[in-house]
């Protein structure tokens, strides 16, 4: 139990950081290289990890409590 | 066929052989719950598609000069409230009671905060400019019209997320959430996402594309 409890914690955290650095890399993309398909290509992965690992989308389609 | 009458087949529908009516668990209910926010969600992505379609419509490849530390410092301000929901919410699954009414305050803290840096610095309620770029009115244009109507939708969300952030602290602080029961804790963190998604492309899409105008 509290095993499971530290990996979500840590799970959470760790795509905190990933998120954080591709917005660093964003605004530096924008900074140096001006590419529109690159920054709304970072937009995407950012939110497709904000809607798998914060929103959990799959609970939709699983028999899954909280 | 009258209302009454209606109603009542429908009823019947709902009872199984012995005439009892189904009541739906939790784990129903809750899946029940799950897939309308979410729909509401996906309505909501016609609105803010529509809004970016226009971005690019008016603006072209071009974009007003703003404020790139506060944009910035806005989108982290409000990428971290995003952490510390999803905090909030493994702390209630997991029955740390006070580290989730610990990261529902901090969330909120952190969402007052973006609106502050949005509305009251970018959008210059309180007078205050950084750096030597004019501050941009509504009346200026394309470029006026298409930064506030989309700042200005999405401020509207962060403030009903900021409500409902309350609403679930208050009922947090009064016990309302247990490890196996707190949809309301996760509606609220959904949301709260959705709307740090929705700033994850106008951040870019205000910000960052195009060339600069002065």
């Amino acid at each position: 139990m509290e095993e499971k409890k530290s990996q979500a914690y840590q799970l959470i955290f760790t795509i905190f950081l990933v998120l954080a650095f591709l917005t660093l890399v964003e605004y530096l993309v924008s900074q140096y290289l001006d590419s529109m398909i690159l920054l709304l290509l970072i937009a995407f992965l950012k939110a497709g990890l904000i809607v798998n690992y914060f929103m959990h989308v799959y609970r939709l389609w699983r028999e899954e409590s909280h | 066929m009258s209302a009454a009458a209606t109603h009542h087949d429908q009823a019947h529908d709902h009872a199984d052989e012995h005439g009892h009516a189904h009541v739906p668990t939790y784990l129903e209910t809750l899946r029940a719950n799950r897939l309308g926010l979410w729909l509401f969600c996906i309505s909501e992505v016609f609105l803010f598609v529509a809004l970016i379609v226009v971005r690019f419509a008016l603006w072209g490849n071009t974009r007003p000069e703003l404020d790139q530390a506060l944009g910035l410092a806005t989108t982290s301000v409000l990428l971290i409230s995003s952490y510390f929901m999803v905090r909030a919410e493994v702390a209630i699954a997991h029955g740390d009671r006070d580290k989730f009414l610990n990261s529902l305050l901090v969330t909120f803290v952190l969402g007052v905060l973006f609106l502050v840096g949005v509305v009251g610095f970018e959008w210059g309620l309180f007078g205050i400019t950084f750096g030597d770029h004019e501050l941009l009115k509504p009346t200026d244009g394309a470029f006026g019209a298409v930064f506030f109507g989309m700042t200005g939708i999405h401020a509207l969300h962060v403030v009903s997320g900021l409500f409902l952030i309350l609403m679930v602290y208050i009922n947090g602080r009064r016990g309302g959430y247990s490890t196996e029961r707190h949809w309301g804790v996760e509606a609220c963190a959904i949301y709260w996402h959705y709307v740090d998604v929705v700033w994850v492309f106008f951040y870019p899409i205000l910000y960052l594309i195009g060339t600069p105008v002065h």
